[in-house]
């Protein structure tokens, strides 16, 4: 220090700084300018959340929906019919469209059950027994608001058109939904809420283009009203109906009518098919494909609630074992069970003797629906391989046959000697040798020849929870014999089926299979490689030139472009080392396999090489982290390096190799354009067999399905995207309960 | 044990010179030689790689059509009818890692100040896992987003006219969304690696919060932030999947003068691919080996691991003296 | 003369009353009431953990930016408890400066690094001045003329330390906190700052932090020492001029602190 610096005291410098109020409005003012910038980093921050929000929006708005799809055959009429042509073809089974027949049928036998329209019931109550269903007997109550399971509402139809054009049906049906509700309770059915009523009785309104305000209603007195009505339909509206008649004809309807008792089924044929009908009542809603029927021959079907009805199961009334049953009894009694001991040990051992309506009525339609699932894939191996064999003609049947058999122990397509004579010939079957059929293949192979769906239209999830009303008008409109369904287009279906150019019939599993396949190679392959590597790095590489560059070119590594390992894979793993990778060098190439280099082997290859570097540095990191004292502790009991290191750092360091190696798996699970380049298939549809067959991935699949302009196969992209998420999100969550699992034990 | 009564022994043996030699053991040196062959692979994938990519782009640049000049100056992309001019290719790139970077240098070095400076430990904790997902997403995931999401959003905002369903503005904006989780955490580390007596010092001084992180931790952690951008480049650059899907299957071959230059060379509302996009797309499809199209795309591949090379060792010297500072 | 004579004398810069302080659940700090003289140099000292240095950081609300910390009792300042809610720590801050343990220049130029507070507090007088002056009184201006423009890294460390006074006084404060200002340094630069904060107090009041009883005994006026209660809180035993403590202390304890049996 000089002397000057010393003992030199600098002179204050001019007072610069602001004072009172200015300070404090200065001080303000930077506050502000904080406040700011303050509120400018979380508005940062909440961009990004909200491009994770908006990300994970548009999968789940495209991952699930509405869908209007159009079936050749509808599934649900096939299983109701099946199940139908099952209940009906017991010997033991009395069917008929009499519900009278059927009353009379069971009064009589102990061991008998039925079931038909409660009118039916309560005229012969003195003889039945009703029986709950599952805990629930039905009055009023339940049936209104639906609880009983076997309530179901009654309906009549007609058009605008034909009510103006037809005095006598207008009036009958302002007639029926004026004192309906002073019948229905005295015909044995449940009348309808003063809203439902007043709701049909709005539709006629607008029918008749009457703007009466809601609640108003204007019934028209039928004194001398005349004409032809021809009224056809449900036998359970039918006893309503003909009350109806009656009391319009006491109050002076001179018409002529006439009313048949043929079924819902037969009733909408009647309406929407022939046009012979000017009113059908049904007991069940009109369907899409019959609405389309009548809109081909121009009638727009007015739908009027009229009443409730509830399904009398019923037994004699000298059964004295049954006063209830279940669902699954239910199932039972009317299918396999041939005694009543089958469905309940406890019950007697006698047949059971069935009487149920016919297949022209609603009410069979109704129970079975009610009753038992209605969705193919819920349905037994056994039932769906009828189904199939009722709707593909013989030589179809064969052809699926011969390739694989649907059952171990029985033919259904071939007889026995045609099946021995094409197996033990010069060219057996496929099927010959192969086990049989899953389920999944035989729902396949119906939905491929018997429903063969078609999605017509799609609409993202928001407007379809939304707007549901506008896409219902939308869908009626542009798509009539569609149906409208809520679809997730990930489901267990998507998971098992294999590619197919069908969008409805598409699914993930060749690509999942084969992302499993290669990154399981991937990870054997680059574990050892990435571990041996980083413990060469940090427990014996001296700090030489040499080592030094491979540090260097590690890192470097890591931050080339996946598409960059791609090249190289195709030229060297693909082409040049085409023998190995082909699996030709061993001989192992399957039959009529072509993937060339293309194979899951050389994918693996690939992605090892990527992502090396990234185990590399997370093992390093985790080795470097093991304290010295533990290595001097080895070394000082004698142990040579190696063995240090296997039994006392790597254990140690273990769970951070671990998981640094998974989250180098998880981004191998999600790479993309490396296995592009190298050359996954575009389309196969076949699972892939080993390290060399052909394979495409999950998110090659992804790009795939991205790539095709139909907005299906948008759809399809969204849920295999959510396929994707889960699995990676499932490998992440595992890296995370291993970290905190050991980081606990250490601790 | 602990009642063991008699004292076991004291060796009498006594040490021969040989048993303390040096013993050859075959199988450390095994174990040495395997480790040491796993620590070199690296530098093989290197030299794979750089082989590779020039051996098959000598041959592309051999072909009697193709010459160098055109490559680095022609303006159409066309090998089937004999363009070679890469630079549409290497514009789009350009363009969409502009635009990426434009989105995300901002929002991941503010939120890295965020995540530093402000966030309390709790928040952290809740925020960086919630940055970790959007960085574990994979990019063809992205991909969809940008066709299904932002091409739509743009669209409704800029016009359908203006807008083409394939266009680089948004594939250029998830790339930057992309981007962002990478810029933050770089940035952030090195934020976080700014000694906290730094920050007391400028308290101390009657620095409010936001001057502190601006004026003295921002630029201390500079050297970080920069080299965290550049790497965010390189990684813009090298970005595949969403182009692939969202900016267009086709260059944008263009004509000076010819064609409007904000109208449609520089106009990001309009489709072009880029050079991983294009190799994507190409080695996509049906690629007989030696042909044109399959050599170009290793030419152009040589050209994406040069840039990205070139930025990375960009990014190394910077992180290299940026430690110097603070050991 | 007594610390009471004295202080009659002697304006008050700074008083705590009744001052505790919590991390969290934990009393760092127990009730201690201390008046600092104005223009004079107050020691505190004692036996490490005994949270001198959490009442040095008190006075300029520093605690503040650990998140678990919380003050109660008073600190009043011209009349003003500092932690009462309408009081602004930046101004705090600003008035009451503070040069911490370990030398910590900006990653920016000397002359920068002296310039940024004036700069952020609004300073409008000649810059150039400012800087020179600064550095001036903190002694360092002939080493550093040539160089205003390099890293303040390229200094040593007791360099260092004096570019943080001078940063420090460039801003104007009333009064400096110094928590152990040399205990980084040799003992050559040591003894410069030493030198230094004798000239300050001229201007300035400054309270330091010492585990250094030579320190202390040397430097200071007047002396608070402090002990930590079975339950590790800090508390003021006595505070009195230096003087006495060193030569007449009233409490066994503070005697047995500085003839070196505990501590």
């Amino acid at each position: 220090m000089s002397d000057e610096s010393t003992t030199y005291i600098a002179p204050e410098p001019k007072f610069g700084y602001p004072a009172g109020p200015k300070l404090d409005q200065q001080i303000k003012a930077r506050h502000r300018r904080g406040q700011f910038w303050y509120v400018l980093l979380g508005a940062s921050l909440i961009v990004s959340i909200l491009a994770l929000i908006a990300l994970l929006y548009t999968i789940v708005n495209d991952a699930f929906g509405l869908a209007a799809v159009e079936y050749k055959n509808d599934p649900t009429r096939l299983v109701v019919e099946q199940q139908e042509k099952v209940m009906l073809a017991d010997r033991d089974t009395v069917s008929s469209e009499d519900d009278r027949e059927l009353a009379a049928g069971i009064m009589n036998d102990p061991y008998a059950i039925g079931f038909f329209g409660y009118a039916y019931y309560q005229q012969s109550s003195d003889n039945l027994t009703l029986l709950a269903v599952d805990g629930i007997t039905p009055d009023a109550g339940n049936v209104e608001d639906g609880t009983y399971p076997l309530a179901r509402p009654l309906f009549l139809y007609s058009d605008a058109r034909v009510l103006e054009n037809n005095q006598a049906a207008n009036v009958f049906i302002n007639y029926y939904l004026t004192h309906v509700n002073e019948e229905i309770s005295d015909v044995g059915y449940f009348p309808l809420s003063a809203g439902r009523i007043s709701q049909a009785q709005q539709t006629w309104k607008q029918a008749n283009a009457l703007d009466l305000p809601a609640g108003q209603w204007a019934a028209i007195n039928p004194d001398g009203v005349g004409g032809s009505l021809s009224i056809a339909g449900s036998s359970t509206v039918y006893p309503l109906t003909q009350r109806m008649l009656e009391r319009i004809k006491a109050d002076g309807f001179v018409g002529d009518t006439s009313d048949e008792s043929v079924g819902s089924t037969a009733g909408y044929r009647a309406f929407c098919v022939d046009g012979a009908a000017d009113i059908a009542a049904g007991s069940r809603p009109m369907n899409q494909n019959e609405f389309a029927s009548c809109r081909k021959i121009g009638r727009l079907p007015l739908e009027f609630a009229v009443g409730t009805d509830a399904l009398a199961i019923v037994v004699s009334a000298q059964n004295d074992f049954l006063t209830a049953v279940t669902a699954d009894e239910l199932r039972l009694i009317f299918t396999t069970a041939q005694k009543w001991s089958d469905v309940n040990p406890n019950w007697p051992d006698q047949p059971i003797k069935r009487f149920i309506p016919g297949t022209d009525s609603g009410t069979l339609d109704f129970f079975v629906e009610t009753v038992f699932p209605i969705a193919l894939d819920e349905l037994p191996q056994p039932t769906l391989v009828s189904i199939l064999a009722d709707n593909v003609s013989p030589g179809l049947g064969r052809r699926m046959e011969s390739e694989q058999r649907f059952f171990a122990d029985q033919l259904v397509f071939f007889s026995q000697e045609q099946w021995a004579e094409a197996c033990d010939g010069a060219t057996p079957y496929a099927g010959c040798t192969l086990p049989p059929r899953a389920k999944d293949s035989v729902l396949q192979l119906l939905n491929e020849n018997v429903t063969e769906p078609n999605i017509v239209a799609v609409w993202k999830l928001v407007p379809s929870l939304l707007n549901r009303a506008a896409i219902e008008q939308e869908a009626l409109e542009k798509y009539p014999a569609a149906s409208l369904q809520f679809t997730s287009w990930v489901s267990t279906a998507f998971l098992r089926s294999p590619q197919s150019s069908t969008p409805e019939l598409a699914g993930v599993r060749t690509a999942v299979l084969g992302s499993l396949w290669v990154v399981a190679f991937t990870a054997l392959v680059s574990f050892p490689l990435g571990v041996g590597a980083a413990i060469y790095l940090e427990e014996y590489a001296t700090d030489n030139r040499l080592n030094r560059l491979i540090q260097t070119n590690i890192s470097n590594l890591a931050g080339v472009p996946s598409i960059i390992y791609g090249m190289l894979g195709l030229a060297v793993f693909v082409r040049a080392l085409e023998v190995i990778t082909s699996g030709t060098a061993f001989g192992a190439v399957a039959a009529g396999a072509t993937a060339n280099g293309r194979t899951i082997l050389s994918a693996s290859l690939t992605l090892a090489l990527l992502i090396l570097p990234i185990i590399i540095i997370s093992g390093q990191e985790a080795l470097r982290s093991v304290p010295n004292s533990l290595r001097q502790g080895g070394m000082a009991l004698g142990a040579t390096q190696w063995q240090t290191i296997w039994s006392h750092v790597l254990p140690s360091a273990l769970p951070g190799i671990l998981t640094g190696t998974i989250l180098s798996i998880s981004r191998a699970l999600g790479e993309t354009a490396p296995l592009v380049v190298v050359g996954a298939s575009t389309f196969i549809t076949t699972d892939p067999t080993g390290p060399f067959a052909k394979f495409t991935t999950l998110p090659v699949q992804i790009y795939q399905w991205t790539s095709r302009p139909q907005p299906e196969f948008q759809n399809l992209a969204a849920a295999a995207i959510v396929v994707l998420l889960i699995l990676l999100l499932s490998l992440n969550a595992t890296a995370v309960l291993l970290r905190n699992r050991y980081a606990r034990r250490a601790a | 044990m602990a009642t063991q009564s008699s004292v076991p022994p004291i060796a009498t043996e006594t040490f021969s010179a040989e048993s303390l030699t040096k013993r050859p053991r075959i199988g450390e040196a095994l174990i040495q030689v395997f480790l040491f062959s796993c620590g070199i692979i690296s530098i093989f994938t290197t030299i794979g790689i750089v082989i590779v990519l020039a051996e098959e782009a000598i041959k592309f640049f051999a072909l009697p059509q193709v010459t160098l000049l055109e490559y680095f100056t022609g303006t159409k992309w066309q090998p089937a009818i004999g363009y070679f001019g890469v630079l549409p290719l290497v514009l789009a790139t350009i363009m969409i890692s502009g635009i990426g970077m434009v989105v995300a240098l901002p929002i991941g070095l503010l939120t890295a100040i965020y995540l530093s400076e402000y966030a309390s430990p709790r928040a952290r904790n809740i925020l960086k896992p919630l940055l970790e997902v959007l960085a574990g997403i994979p990019t063809v995931v992205y991909g969809y987003f940008a066709l299904q999401f932002m091409t739509p959003v743009l669209r409704s905002i800029f016009g359908v006219q203006q807008v083409q369903i394939f266009n680089v503005a948004s594939a250029g904006i998830v790339v930057g969304i992309l981007i962002i989780p990478l810029v933050t955490s770089l940035s952030e580390d090195a934020l976080s690696a700014v000694p906290r007596s730094l920050r007391e010092a400028a308290y101390a001084l009657g620095g409010t919060k936001w001057e502190t992180a601006r004026q003295i931790v921002l630029p201390a952690g500079l050297s970080g932030v920069t080299a965290a951008f550049v790497v965010a480049i390189s990684r813009a650059v090298g970005e595949t999947m969403i182009v692939a899907i969202a900016a267009g299957s086709g260059p944008r071959n263009f004509e000076i003068g010819k064609d409007s230059l904000f109208g449609f060379i520089f106009n990001p509302f309009v489709a072009g691919e880029t050079m991983t996009g294009h190799m994507v797309r190409i080695s996509g499809g049906d690629l007989s080996y030696n042909s044109v199209e399959y050599l170009s795309i290793f030419s152009i591949g040589l050209l994406l691991f040069v840039m990205t090379l070139i930025l990375n060792l960009i990014a190394r010297r910077i992180v290299t003296k940026y430690r110097e500072v603070y050991e | 003369m007594t610390l009471n004579s004295y202080a009659q004398n002697k304006h008050l810069a700074v008083e705590a009353d009744k001052m505790s302080v919590y991390y969290g659940g934990f009393r760092a700090v127990k009730e201690v009431s201390l008046q600092i003289p104005q223009k004079a140099i107050t020691a505190l000292i004692g036996p490490s953990g005994c949270g001198k240095s959490t009442v040095l950081r008190s006075f300029n609300r520093m605690n503040d930016l650990v998140p678990t910390a919380r003050v109660e009792g008073a600190i009043h300042y011209h009349g003003n408890n500092i932690y009462a809610p309408n009081v602004d720590p930046v101004e705090i801050r600003r008035r009451i400066g503070m040069v911490f343990q370990k030398p910590n220049p900006f990653s920016k130029s000397i002359y920068e690094n002296v310039a940024w507070g004036a700069r952020i507090n609004g300073y409008k007088g000649n810059m150039d001045e400012l800087v020179e002056a600064s550095l001036r009184q903190a002694a360092l201006w002939d080493e550093v003329k040539d160089k205003l423009a390099e890293s303040g890294f390229s200094l040593s460390g007791g360099q260092q330390q004096r570019l943080c006074i001078a940063r420090t006084i460039a801003v104007k404060p009333e009064i400096i906190l110094m928590d152990e200002p040399t205990s980084a340094l040799d003992p050559v630069a040591t003894l410069k700052i030493e030198d230094l904060i004798q000239e300050l107090k001229e201007n300035y009041t400054i309270i330091i932090v010492t585990h250094n009883m030579q320190q202390a005994a040397r430097a200071s006026d007047f002396t608070a020492f402090f002990n930590m209660d079975a339950d590790r809180a800090g508390y003021l035993v006595e505070f009195n001029e230096t003087n006495e403590i060193f030569t007449n202390p009233k409490h066994e304890l503070t005697e047995q602190y500085i003839t070196g049996r505990f501590g």
